[in-house]
């Protein structure tokens, strides 16, 4: 019935589509926590209007769905902006800004559940802003935000299935293609969610204990 | 006991100013919290203000340092204009911040829940202010920790977390972190209220030396019988307004006050007991 060949035959096809996955994973995890860092600073800084900016920023990217974020990217911001806009190109930047938006969120609560009494002993000896963030703030909120951190990067990888959409040829586009000749859906997909298993299971089990090291370190 | 004498600093002390509050008001939204408060402390003066909860005391402390930012008022600390806004709301001479944050750290601060970085160690605590603020070379700041914290009493904690110490070791280490800043005036509030009963001796103990040793201090507490001890002056404070001061002989055995009078009742009266033996003491002290 399971006929592994269908698998064994096509997988250089796969292990194509796996490489371009992890490739987009690690790329706009990287961005995505650059750009978050600078949002979530943002609106933990004291003049209001920038404190608007990255609100709006965070609201407007948690709350569209990320597919429609990437077919807008790919297919409707060329026309409005008159460029061309490659899918890779639309691809990173779509992921890049929606993660971008879940790490900024991560990064404000983070800092936010630091005690005030911190703050207020730094700023005693007479630390400056940017002394007390990296040298006392930063430091015990990037503790708490490890576990949501490692979280929001797994959904991450899985949401960059959505790639193949715009015809990224990611490892569930190269699942569709190879069902598409081979007409075996079962073992192709079967083998996409077994691969997402062990890559993803292990760093679930990792992030956990993260977790747990974090909570016990308070 | 006449009342010139009761409003006059301590005069053997020395008669340099080292903090001058001037009309300090403070509002949080509309309601006022401070309404004109003058003080000045001379050098190794030690005063001690009281007061009701919510008569202003911590909001008075964190305003020397511009842990609260005052409506109106002055302050110079050590003959540097920290703060200076007329009560119109123009602000006479505004202040940079790295001026603000050079002045403040002649100031060190106390707070009751401690507040020490809890990812540091004891003695990263206190190398912290000196070498990241002041840039001190790590050795030299190091050495200077490592003396600070023994005359605390903490020559066996130094590479301990704050996790793994008491309370009142705790509290010691926070002492020390302040005073590795070379502070001119060390400001405290309620250093001992988180305190367990048993261990509020010890951070008292370490106090007392330091007031001993000629540190200019600033306390808040509710332990009178501590104010006896160590103040030079105590200053009551009602309402945002300083209702009352003198030395302690005065404002706590012979309150004049209605309010005062009902807040050391207590201490009054278990003092009545003591008076002679107080009195003696102060004498002994003033000699
Ligand atoms: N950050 C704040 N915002 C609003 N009100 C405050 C704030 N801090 C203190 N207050 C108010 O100011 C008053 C004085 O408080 P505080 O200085 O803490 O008094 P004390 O230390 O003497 O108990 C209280 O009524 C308190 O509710
Ligand atoms: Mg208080």
């Amino acid at each position: 019935m399971f006929d592994y060949t269908v698998i064994t035959n096509n997988i250089g096809l796969l292990w194509q589509g796996l490489l371009m996955t992890l490739y987009f994973t690690v790329i706009t995890i990287g961005a995505g926590l650059v750009l978050g860092l600078f949002v979530g600073l943002i609106q933990l800084s004291t003049f209001r209007p920038l404190v608007l900016l990255g609100q709006a920023y965070v609201e407007f990217f948690r709350n569209i769905p990320l597919l429609v974020t990437l077919l807008w990217v790919y297919y409707a911001f060329p026309i409005f902006a008159g460029i061309n806009v490659t899918k890779f190109w639309a691809g990173f930047i779509g992921l890049s800004c929606y993660v971008a938006s879940f790490y900024a969120e991560i990064l404000r609560a983070g800092v936010q559940s630091v005690d005030p009494g911190q703050t207020d002993a730094a700023t005693a000896i007479g630390m400056s802003y940017g002394q007390r963030m990296r040298r006392i703030i930063l430091p015990q909120a990037f503790r708490k935000m490890i576990p949501p951190l490692a979280g929001q990067s797994i959904i991450q990888m899985k949401n960059t299935t959505l790639l193949s959409m715009i015809t990224v040829p990611d490892l569930l586009y190269q699942a569709s293609y190879i069902s598409s000749f081979t007409y075996r859906p079962m073992e192709v997909y079967t083998a996409v969610g077994v691969i997402f298993l062990i890559i993803l299971i292990p760093l679930t089990l990792l992030s956990r204990k993260l977790e747990k090291s974090g909570a016990s370190a308070k | 006991m006449s009342t010139t004498q009761s409003n006059a600093p301590t005069p053997e002390k020395g008669k340099t100013s080292v903090l001058r509050l001037d009309r300090i008001c403070l509002k949080f939204g509309d309601k006022r919290v401070l309404n004109g408060i003058d003080l000045s402390v001379v050098e190794g003066e030690v005063v001690v203000l009281i007061g009701a909860s919510g008569s202003g005391k911590t909001s008075l402390l964190r305003c020397i340092n511009l842990l609260n930012t005052p409506t109106s008022g002055s302050i110079v600390i050590d003959d540097e204009v920290l703060f200076h806004r007329q009560a119109d709301g123009k602000n006479g001479t505004p202040i940079p911040n790295q001026e603000v944050n050079r002045i403040r750290s002649k100031t060190g601060m106390v707070f009751q829940q401690f507040n020490l970085f809890p990812h540091m160690t004891a003695l990263e605590n206190v190398m912290e202010g000196p070498v990241i603020v002041k840039k001190e070379p790590k050795e030299q700041a190091r050495q200077t920790a490592l003396k600070l914290l023994d005359l605390m009493g903490l020559a066996q904690h130094v590479e301990k977390y704050p996790r793994q110490l008491s309370g009142g070791q705790q509290q010691r280490v926070a002492i020390a972190r302040a005073m590795a800043m070379q502070p001119k005036v060390m400001l405290f509030d309620e250093p001992t209220s988180a305190l367990d009963p048993e261990l509020v001796g010890e951070v008292m103990k370490a106090m007392v030396e330091l007031a001993k040793s000629g540190m200019t201090m600033v306390i808040v507490t509710h332990e009178l019988g501590f104010a006896f001890e160590v103040a030079d002056r105590v200053v009551f404070l009602d309402q945002g307004l300083v209702a009352e001061q003198g030395p302690p002989s005065k404002v706590l055995l012979h309150p004049e006050h209605p309010r005062l009078k009902s807040f050391v009742g207590r201490f009054h009266e278990s003092a009545d007991l003591l008076r002679p033996f107080l009195e003696a003491r102060q004498a002994e002290k003033a000699c």
